[in-house]
């Protein structure tokens, strides 16, 4: 990894941690307000690579960690970065109403990544033109992707309420 | 880039002329691969029903049913795998995890019904299941089910290097055969933690040992805590059935590992060394343990024998809240454990540590007080409310051949090494017998031998009446003693004590063994007269079985007694004996003949005596 | 023209696997695509969330039915850099040999998808009828012809068959060889030009905005590959090629499907020659026992349709905390797709969508 990338990290935001868990990674853990500047940074310095936004549900701690991971396609001249490297950025937002800005102005692909969390987890993202269902059917009381979403509960309650099939239906 | 040309693709047209590639089946089949993933193929005589497969199946599409038409072998369960086909994902996780290699695939992979319980099966083999399992003139792909299937069509197979369990177990550190018969040195020098928790590590947790196991240790639990880096809990495991685990950590006959899924294609837990690093890692018992005994009962129960059984009913009869007093002719606990075992099997250290643990807890142990001698046995029945006998084996036999009364008995000759002064061992000494007390007694003369001539060329030898194959030592003393040095003669019997002009031994003159059990495996053994060997020996020990002394009980009482066919005191399920107020345990009522049977005897008699203290049936 | 609104799947001749697009159309020219995933959502990375290390490893493939290979290799390398595991060498070049081919199974699988959907059924009969010879490989490999469950943390689950590196080198060529009948007739068909070429065109820059990557982008000349900028398994110990072209359209997609399979095969017949000998598997942990020390990991490796990424969390338990994978059909099919789309006539929807090599099990995961 780049140390000078890694000292203009740290020179530009405040309250970052940045680790280099090995060679070719970087961790970077951001508060929320500072995402989406973070992540313009990295992108002027060629990470351009938007390879997935995810999200953990640390539920004991009653937090969702929203997780960037970036590389860069090297195709850009002057950028220094080396497509085999990995920066993933981190940043954790409270479980109770949960809202961050979206990073689609920034990475196009970012949206069904947003679209698909804010379904699955119920994080709301501010100015995402369609967070509108994307694999699910119907309505879930917990976005079931969360931690206190009990699927083999929900299997039961939801299959078992279907009778089985009967003799008669086999004849036809 | 140019465009392509329209009249290019006629090439093709070739093709029209080929033969097709397509199979015409059902007229022409396609053979699976060799490692083809079907349909199960089970061995139950191999299988074990320890339901890993099951555990580890990621669809819970195996679930083990009771059949019950096996007869299970100890250590063994009657339950075997079944599959449900409507879930089987056809990982094969089953077959990698399968302790015994029993459970494969085959290249089968037809099944057709409209019945749903058709798809839920219990896989056989061809070895048990000829209705299931065609040969190839009887088969048709047509007819192609579960329950028609071909012989020999074996896919996907278990692969040892492949196996998701551990076969190796992690090595116990011990001192190597040319250091440690110099001296009487602890051989084992135990697990450290670290290794300990490698090892417990390779635990399945099938449970079949606690089965296999004469006191049913909670086998399993105990080693998962020793994984968990927790020896408090596990010693406090043990401590529920097991109250003498530094000794048993050493010395015990490990019926559990004998039954270890892992020992099937591999080595086995080393539950027994896993015991002995919870014992020695947990310094104070007491703090570890947190035990009291019992609410006082009032009753008194005297324990006749500081062995494993008498130290056990004990511990176990204190915890009931009830007083006991164990009288014993020795100056310590551990009964011919004591005086038996050599040092560099089990250290006196390790038996006292148990002893005082079971003292700390108000158990009054009278030591060199001998029943019969020191104290009546009519006085302790007058002032106890029950008694139990755990006396254990204590006289040695002899082979009763011309001059045998010149030779040494094992016992007296093992004991008398226990003390500081030794036995003196000429250069070349013979042992009569097959058994672990001759392995214990070759191996202590050999020791001497080295101590007393260094670096002079000297020998033990054994003979016994039993063949490589029969030899009653268990198959790691025999390793041990030959790594050593000692020199075997098994297949031989004893005819005669050969005495030189002045009536010294001067060597034993033996006879080829015949056979040495009858047809009803009784022991019985026939010689042939005319081939006979000089063994040279200056000295010979028989270490071939011994006997209970029962001199100290009143004629009254042993005409009472009851005894088995196998010559052993009757008990019921109880652990009592034909007369009321007399329990017993141990080697004098069960052929096992070793301290986790004396412990699991004493467990039920303890048990027994509270039920009958308090009122109960006997 | 009056717009009107088209539901282009799930059940759709031109369209392969469950997965639909709502078209906005004006006459047959699309206005707007919203592409519609879901149908096939089946909770997977949830699902693993409740099964231990091991149990996990039979159902990963099951994501994506065309090459279940490289979500094995995802998973096992992700557990095995959490758990620091090491992998044997040989067990490196059996995993680069046994990707390979997966790829080329696959590839052939989306030439087959291709071909029929543009009509051009020999093409397609001849892709099916190859790759059937590639899953006779892996059958004889593995035990399994389409989930092969065989790349496991720790290695491979069996080294190769007796014999079997022969019958790879004879498919393989019998393959190769008809490489110039494909040619004929499909690959330098005037017709399959005139259906691709200019078809669902993307620029270099729109491709790398959207996260595009595999053919999608390396048809705009970006020669990004990740077997090459962040070489596993066995890639860096053999020479190759990454197959570009420039035009970014179906056409350019197509071809570079073509050439990557050629330098697959050469580069199978590089690993064969190179491969050391020796033990392919270290054993893993007792498997009901197994938990994985407190971490994440992000790895990536290059499947037949792009770059898949796999974020692993452990918390330091028997099970994963949390499993993300990042496919690349996900950004094909959800945003390349949508943009591709707009512009172009009904009839080249499907044609845009397998050209892009979006699958849809992979999107709903």
């Amino acid at each position: 990894m780049d140390r000078a990338l890694i000292d203009s990290l740290s020179s530009t935001f405040d309250a970052l941690r940045v680790e280099v868990p090995r060679e070719d990674r970087l961790t970077v853990q951001a508060p929320r307000d500072a995402v989406m500047s973070v992540l313009s940074f990295l992108k002027g310095r060629g990470y351009d690579h938007l390879h997935m936004v995810s999200c953990v549900d640390w539920m004991e701690e009653g937090q969702f960690e929203l997780v960037y991971v970036l590389s860069a396609y090297g195709t850009g001249q002057d950028s220094a970065s080396n497509p085999g490297e990995e920066i993933i950025l981190k940043t954790r937002i409270p479980r109770e109403l949960p809202t961050v800005v979206s990073s689609i102005s920034l990475f196009k692909n970012a949206e069904p990544y947003e679209r698909e969390i804010h379904e699955l987890f119920g994080v709301r993202f501010e100015g995402h033109p369609r967070l509108t269902p994307l694999f699910l059917e119907r309505d879930y009381e917990i976005p079931p992707f969360r931690k206190d979403f009990d699927t083999r509960q929900y299997v039961e309650d939801f299959f078992g309420s279907i009778p089985p099939v009967g003799e008669e239906d086999q004849d036809v | 880039m140019a465009k392509p040309s329209l009249l290019g693709p006629l090439r093709v047209i070739k093709y029209l002329f080929k033969k097709p590639k397509t199979l015409r089946y059902p007229f022409e089949l396609k053979e699976p691969a060799r490692r083809y993933r079907g349909f199960h193929l089970n061995d139950w005589d191999q299988c074990t029903g320890c339901g890993n497969c099951a555990d580890i199946c990621p669809n819970d599409a195996i679930e083990m049913v009771e059949r019950p038409e096996i007869a299970p072998d100890p250590g063994e369960k009657n339950e075997r795998p079944r599959l449900d086909y409507g879930r089987c994902c056809f990982c094969g996780l089953c077959v990698d995890i399968c302790p015994p290699g029993s459970l494969r695939l085959s290249r089968d992979y037809f099944h057709i019904h409209f019945d749903t319980s058709t798809f839920v099966f219990t896989p056989r083999d061809e070895k048990t299941d000829d209705e299931t399992f065609l040969p190839a003139e009887k088969y048709s792909v047509l007819k192609a089910s579960l329950a028609h299937r071909k012989r020999d069509y074996q896919g996907f197979e278990p692969e040892i290097d492949y196996a998701l369990f551990d076969p190796d177990r992690v090595e116990m550190p011990e001192v190597p055969p040319e250091e440690r018969k110099l001296s009487f040195v602890e051989q084992m020098l135990g697990y450290d933690r670290e290794q300990a928790v490698r090892e417990a590590e390779r635990c399945l947790e099938c449970a079949l040992c606690e089965d296999a196991c004469p006191a049913h240790l909670k086998i399993s639990d105990y080693i998962e805590a020793v994984y968990e880096d927790s020896p408090e809990d596990s010693l406090r495991t043990i401590y529920e059935d097991n109250p003498i685990p530094a000794i048993c950590g050493r010395i015990c006959m490990k019926h559990c590992e004998d039954a270890c899924s892992l020992s099937i294609r591999g080595e086995p837990l080393a539950i027994r060394w896993l015991k002995r690093f919870v014992s020695d890692t947990v310094r104070n018992y007491r703090d570890a343990l947190e035990q009291s005994p019992g609410e006082p009962t009032g009753k008194r129960i005297a324990v006749i024998g500081a062995g494993p059984g008498g130290l056990s009913t004990a511990y176990f009869l204190r915890l009931l809240g009830h007083e006991v007093v164990v009288f014993d002719e020795l100056s310590g606990g551990g009964g011919m454990l004591r005086v038996g075992p050599p040092r560099y099997r089990l250290p006196e250290e390790a038996i006292d540590k148990d002893v005082e643990y079971i003292a700390s807890l108000g158990v009054d142990f009278r030591f060199q007080t001998r029943v019969g001698r020191d104290v009546e046995f009519e006085e302790l029945r007058d002032e106890f409310d029950a008694v139990f006998l755990g006396i254990g084996l204590t006289v040695s036999r002899s082979t009763r051949v011309e001059n045998a009364d010149r030779c040494q008995l094992a016992l007296p000759f093992l004991a008398k090494n226990k003390t500081e002064e030794k036995c003196e061992v000429p250069e070349e000494v013979i042992v009569i017998g097959g058994g672990n007390v001759a392995m214990d007694v070759a191996r202590e003369a050999l020791r001497l031998q080295h101590i007393r001539y260094p670096g002079k060329r000297t020998v033990t030898r054994t003979v016994s009446l039993e063949d490589w194959d029969e030899i009653p030592a268990t198959e790691e003393e025999i390793e041990e003693a030959r790594e050593e040095g000692v020199e075997f003669n098994p297949a031989w019997g004893p005819k005669r004590v050969v005495l030189d002009d002045q009536g010294n031994i001067k060597g034993l003159l033996c006879m080829k063994v015949n056979s040495v059990f009858d047809e009803e495996g009784r022991f019985a053994p026939t010689f042939h007269e005319d081939q006979e060997m000089f063994l040279e020996g200056r000295m010979i020990i028989e270490a071939i079985g011994q006997g209970a002394d029962f001199s100290f009980l009143p004629k009254e009482v042993m005409e009472r007694i009851e005894f088995t066919e196998a010559r052993k005191v009757r008990v019921n399920e109880n652990g009592m004996t034909t007369v009321p107020g007399i329990f017993a345990g141990g080697d004098i009522v069960n052929v096992n003949l070793d301290a986790v049977t004396a412990i699991a005897d004493a467990k039920a008699a303890s048990e027994g005596i509270d039920q009958w203290l308090s009122g109960g049936e006997g | 023209m009056r717009e009107l609104e088209l539901y282009f799947g799930p059940q759709h001749l031109g369209m392969v696997g469950n997965f639909s697009i709502t078209l906005k159309v004006e006459g047959d020219r699309v206005v707007k695509a919203d592409a519609n995933p879901g149908y096939l959502h089946r909770g997977f990375e949830k699902l693993m969330e409740q099964r231990s290390w091991i149990k996990n490893f039979p159902m990963v493939c099951r994501i994506n039915v065309v090459e279940p290979d490289s979500m094995e290799l995802a998973y096992a390398t992700a557990v095995e850099s959490l758990a620091g595991i090491e992998v044997p060498e040989r067990a490196q070049f059996i995993r680069s040999i046994y990707l390979e081919l997966a790829r080329v199974g696959s590839h052939l699988f989306g030439l087959w998808a291709y071909s029929n959907m543009l009509g051009f059924d020999t093409a397609a009969q001849w892709a099916m009828y190859h790759r059937d010879l590639v899953l006779d490989l892996f059958e004889e490999l593995t035990g399994g012809r389409v989930y092969h469950i065989y790349i496991w943390p720790g290695g491979v689950r069996r080294d190769f068959p007796e014999g079997f590196e022969k019958r790879l080198v004879e498919t393989l060529h019998s393959i190769g060889g008809c490489v110039p009948d494909y040619d004929a007739c499909f690959f330098d068909n005037r017709l399959f030009y005139d259906r691709a070429a200019g078809i669902g065109k993307i620029t270099r820059e729109e491709a790398m905005e959207m996260g595009g990557t595999g053919q999608a982008l390396r048809a705009t000349g970006v020669p990004y590959d990740v077997r090459k900028i962040e070489p596993y398994a066995a890639y860096d110990k053999v020479p190759w090629e990454v197959p570009t072209r420039e035009d970014g359209d179906a056409f350019s997609r197509i071809w570079v499907v073509r050439d990557e399979m050629i330098e697959s095969v050469h580069m199978i017949f590089k690993l064969l020659d190179e491969m050391p000998k020796g033990d392919v598997y270290n054993r893993i942990p007792n498997p009901f026992k197994w938990r994985i020390p407190e971490g994440e990991t992000y790895v990536r490796c290059e499947s037949s349709r792009g770059e898949l990424g796999l974020y692993l969390v452990s918390d330091g338990g028997d099970k994963p905390y949390r499993v993300h994978f990042r496919t690349p059909s996900y950004p094909h099919g959800l945003t390349i797709l949508e943009k591709a789309l707009v512009g172009e006539s009904i009839s080249d929807v499907g044609n845009i969508m397998i050209s892009l090599y979006v699958v849809a099990p992979e999107i709903d995961r």
